[in-house]
């Protein structure tokens, strides 16, 4: 329940963001994706996660945009396009601020758009707000909308 | 266009030439018709049949011969002449055939090497956008398991340890900054200049904001004068007010009473925007090196920074067909000016 999907490739950033968690007391489950196949797999309950068809959907998907197979942006539009997941939220967590990044990110519908900063303390604190604005402030939409 | 002008020209000439010939050949035959029949005429008159007979046969042989002799001549020299023009045509049409060729290879040339800039451009953008992907990646990395080493084994590290791991993690902000600034600059150059009427002094009075936002604990007293206004691309612009202003703050930090003005004034017929504030200054002497890319003035202990900023503020300044140039002297302050060229009217398109 209340888990948190984090579709990241770099095991680097993967670990670096358990500990950002850690450290800003989220307790909630983490999923790690991968690639945007894996991702989708989870979510759509397709491939290796066939059994998971009659499981709840994780509150917050955390999309990274440059993944191996398929990427973030092709990721948000299926999940976009598909009735079960379409009013999930997706928080792109990705390096660049380019601007066909942004734009294409809120065109795709994610629901914000956060640069993961250098400095890890900033990311830290970029995380603990994450967390309570995304696990704690706002209302998840209803499951299968 | 003047060849072929020429052969229009040479073209009429022929042919004027031509019909003039026809025209005389048959005014010469008319005339000779006609004073022959008045001979015979004349003759008959005084019924004198046979000499009349003898006079017809004996002019007819020779006037016969002269007239067809005339007019084989003007009909062969028509014929050259028409000769002449029909080969001055071909000569022509192989002109323009030529010039057409040559005219398809210049705009094949042409399409490659757009297509070849377009590959080129392409190509800068696809670096950059990795370069924004995933140049920054191990940076975090380095920094944040650094900062894990500092919390979780502290304890067991000696304090030269923890000066080293220090200096890494300053490093990797650097670096970081670096990465940044580099990308903006390439990126001021690319897409298309979107000008529009902008509030100068409600953009600089943004700009203070934030720097007071991210330096909140930097006291400058900041005047902006009211109704400055320019036709610029506002995105960029806003990139050339952010970079003067961060180094009217960053280059005063040192001041008991830091000042920074923003402000224009007319000269000759232009609009000179000013960004002076009561810092550090610089050597005039070196005042062209400011602008330079990765080109500091000051050691990067003293002041921080990357050298790119002023590259890019140029970059920007020249992208609106201005200029921009800085003025001070060492501890004395320092004053940047840049003019933004009104964008070319309709006539001069």
């Amino acid at each position: 329940m209340n888990e948190i999907l984090l579709v990241e490739d770099n095991p680097d950033d993967v670990d670096l963001t358990l500990r950002a968690f850690a450290k800003s007391n989220i307790a909630n489950e983490v999923v790690v994706a991968r690639d945007g196949v894996e991702a989708l797999d989870y979510l759509f309950a397709t491939g290796p996660h066939a059994g998971r068809a009659s499981a709840p959907l994780p509150q917050l998907v955390l999309l990274d945009l440059k993944l191996p197979r398929i990427d973030g942006l092709q990721v948000l539009e299926r999940v976009r396009a598909n009735p079960r997941t379409r009013l999930l939220p997706v928080v792109i967590l990705t390096s660049s601020t380019e601007q066909r990044d942004l734009e294409s990110g809120y065109k795709l519908g994610a629901n914000s758009y956060i640069r993961k900063p250098v400095d890890f303390q900033e990311f830290l604190e970029a995380m603990r707000h994450l967390g309570l604005y995304w696990l704690l402030l706002n209302q998840a939409p209803p499951q299968s909308a | 266009m003047l060849r072929s002008k020429r052969g229009t020209i040479l073209l009429q000439l022929f042919f004027a030439t031509a019909v003039a010939l026809i025209i005389a050949v048959g005014l010469v035959s008319v005339g000779f018709v006609r004073s022959y029949a008045r001979t015979v005429e004349q003759l008959v008159l005084l019924e004198d049949l046979p000499r009349a007979m003898a006079a017809l046969a004996a002019s007819a042989r020779p006037a016969a011969l002269r007239l067809s002799a005339l007019i084989t001549a003007s009909v062969a020299l028509t014929i050259a002449l028409l000769a002449i023009v029909y080969r001055q045509l071909l000569r022509e049409i192989r002109r323009v055939r030529e010039g057409e060729r040559a005219l398809s290879v210049l705009t094949s040339q042409l399409r490659q090497r757009s297509e070849a800039a377009e590959a080129a451009n392409r190509e800068l953008e696809a670096f950059s956008y990795s370069v924004s992907h995933d140049l920054r990646a191990p940076l975090r990395s380095v920094d944040g398991f650094s900062l894990a080493l500092l919390e979780d084994y502290g304890a067991q590290l000696d304090e030269q340890a923890h000066s080293h791991l220090v200096r890494i993690r300053n490093a990797t902000t650097r670096m970081a900054r670096l990465i940044d600034d580099l990308l903006q600059l390439s990126r001021v150059n690319r897409g298309e200049l979107a000008r529009e009427d902008v509030d100068v002094s409600a953009l600089a009075a943004r700009v203070v904001a934030d720097r007071r936002r991210q330096e909140p604990t930097r006291s400058v007293a900041v005047t902006i004068q009211p109704n400055m206004t320019a036709s610029a691309d506002p995105r960029l612009l806003r990139i050339v007010l952010e970079n003067l202003i961060e180094n009217a703050w960053k280059f005063t930090g040192r001041q008991e009473h830091a000042a920074t003005e923003v402000g224009c004034h007319r000269s000759k017929n232009e609009t000179v925007f000013y960004v002076r504030d009561n810092g550090a200054g610089f050597d005039p002497a070196y005042a062209d090196k400011l602008f330079g890319a990765f080109q500091r003035l000051h050691a990067v202990t003293d002041f921080p920074g990357t050298g790119i900023g002023l590259a890019t503020v140029q970059r920007i300044v020249h992208r609106h067909g201005g200029r921009v140039w800085a003025e001070g002297d060492v501890d004395a302050g320092a004053c940047f000016s840049f003019t933004i060229e009104p964008p070319p009217t309709n006539e001069e398109q």
